[in-house]
């Protein structure tokens, strides 16, 4: 478990992360979301030592990050991909991680072909691509596949594959009982990935919670041949209707099979029904505004 | 794990989930953690051809210098001194390379988070870089003096075995010093250009104008003292002195400074 408690960074007179506390639960993902600049990296660097706090403490197991005794057999951390040294090949690189961790050089080929990276194992990591510096930084995270993995965003540099794949991969660490937290500044990426959201906008932490608590109401957005008839069937059925875009009528709060009985009630046609959620991206710029 | 990505862009699932691998429960000892620098040192192209240039730059200019020269070199104190100072400013940089290159190349991070007391890098760095530098400089001063013994006819050899340990001596602290002043620095080009240019430029200027303080200054010349048998006692300390000062200052800087 990691416990962040008033985690506080102060450059002079401007403060990047304020008053910051959160809970980190086994099993769960987290996603840490926030513009670039609102405090995400300085948090988890603060996390793992690299950036001493001005105040507040992250402990991760009860202790501090620099108090144990092999941080990387407990914590997999990826926070700069392009962290490495370009003359290494990415072999070398992981096998010196993995010594430095306490794990056979072995390891280093097991990771690289996990993450797909076996063919490129020894090729000069400045030759790499940056979503081939992610995996690699995905692979030096999961050299002695640690309980926690912190990823500062990750997904940079992805393909859509690659990101589905890191999806499965971290449900997967969650779901063997493993903790992890997830930091993007481009909500869709992890949208579907965490449990549980921790938004952050200058510098403190403006929402935390599920993700279905943080999206709200759920609706239905419907299209009528007839959108003036409908919308007063809607009405008169008991239901808010809200104009939407392109002349769609949006009904907050209720589900597709609702509005399509009141449509087949009244003889309706209707030419598009499907559920819609509150936008992340609508959240985070409330929030963050 | 659970979850492999193909290089064919294809995703695969793995069901079964292998064991955890054998971990070390503690910290790496210091000599694990020693020979890790050693091999990041040893890793890259740029520590390699250092390496090497250090063990085979003074040899070839002894070499040159012999077979260009008409005169007779006397005795071989001098030669090896100067040979032990030319691998000494190489092995400089290679202890520059062993701290600053990781700042340089953001590499401190990965060190520092799996090794989060930062003392005991700082400590192996130093240790790795006196292990390499002495031993280079051993391989270099004994090529070197191979070079002499064939090409010199009639030099004299008294002295000769300390001034191969000056250029030893030498070989190691100057690495240490590169290692230190790369910590204080943490910039790469920074810490060379600095290097090069005090022990260069600016201690010549001042031997040339104030050849008192220059000595009490000047680790090049101290080396060149050392393997002559000259002021021994203020050489040794001139070289110690610059020694634990880049290391004070590496360490300091080395706690303190974020890995932002």
């Amino acid at each position: 478990m990691i416990t962040v408690h008033g985690l506080t960074k102060q450059y002079g007179t401007r403060t990047v992360v304020d008053d910051v506390s959160f809970t980190l639960e086994p099993g769960t993902v987290t996603g840490f979301l926030g513009p670039n600049g609102a405090g995400k990296s300085t948090t988890m660097r603060m996390m793992t030592g690299l950036v001493p706090a001005t105040s507040g403490t992250a402990l991760v197991g009860g202790r501090p990050y620099v108090e144990l005794p092999n941080p990387g057999a407990v914590v997999g951390t990826l926070l700069d991909a392009s962290a490495v040294h370009p003359g290494r090949t990415g072999r070398a690189h992981l096998q010196l991680l993995a010594a430095a961790a306490g794990v056979p050089a072995a390891r280093a080929d097991e990771v690289l072909a996990l993450v797909g990276l076996a063919d490129a194992a020894r090729r000069r990591v400045g030759g790499y691509s940056l979503g081939m510096r992610q995996r690699l930084g995905i692979a030096g995270a999961l050299l002695a596949d640690p309980p926690v993995l912190v990823f500062d965003e990750p997904a940079n540099g992805l393909d859509p594959e690659g990101i589905r794949w890191m999806r499965d991969l971290l449900r997967g660490h969650a779901a063997r009982g493993g903790t992890v937290l997830l930091s993007s500044h481009l909500l869709g990426e992890v949208e579907h990935t965490v449990d549980r959201l921790l938004v952050i906008g200058g510098g403190r932490i403006v929402a935390d919670g599920s993700v279905v608590s943080l999206l709200g109401a759920e609706g239905t957005a419907v299209r009528a041949t007839s959108p003036a008839a409908f919308a007063a069937a809607l009405e008169a059925a008991g239901f808010a209707v809200q104009q939407g875009d392109d002349g769609a009528l949006v009904v907050p709060g209720a589900d597709p099979a609702a509005v399509g009985a009141v449509a087949a009630a009244g003889g309706h046609v209707l030419v598009d029904l499907r559920p819609v959620e509150r936008a992340l991206e609508d959240l985070f710029f409330s929030l963050t505004a | 794990m659970t979850a492999t990505l193909a290089p064919e862009h294809t995703v695969t699932t793995t069901v079964p989930t292998p064991a955890r691998p054998a971990v070390r429960p503690g910290a790496a000892s210091p000599a694990a953690l020693v020979a890790i620098e050693v091999r990041k040192s040893l890793s890259t192209r740029s520590g390699r051809a250092l390496a090497a240039a250090s063990a085979l730059l003074a040899p070839t200019a002894a070499l040159v210098v012999s077979a260009a020269s008409d005169g007779t070199l006397g005795s071989v104190t001098g030669p090896i001194g100067v040979m032990g100072m030319l691998t000494g400013l190489v092995l400089l940089a290679l202890g520059v390379l062993s701290t600053a290159g990781e700042w340089t190349h953001r590499t401190v991070q990965t060190t520092f988070l799996l090794t989060p007391r930062r003392g005991r890098v700082l400590a192996a760095k130093a240790v790795a870089v006196a292990l390499l530098g002495a031993a280079f400089a051993a391989v270099s001063t004994a090529l070197s003096v191979g070079v002499l013994a064939l090409m010199e006819q009639g030099i004299v050899w008294d002295g000769a075995g300390q001034a191969v340990a000056a250029a030893v001596g030498a070989g190691t602290a100057f690495a240490v010093i590169g290692a230190g002043t790369g910590a204080a620095l943490t910039n790469t080009p920074a810490a060379l250009t600095g290097l090069y240019l005090v022990i260069l430029g600016a201690l010549p200027v001042v031997r040339t104008f104030e050849p008192e303080i220059g000595s009490k200054l000047d680790p090049a010349e101290a080396v060149l003292a050392l393997a002559q048998g000259d002021a021994v006692a203020r050489s040794v300390l001139v070289v110690a002195a610059w020694t634990v000062v880049a290391l004070v200052a590496g360490a300091v800087v080395t706690r303190r400074r974020a890995v932002a």
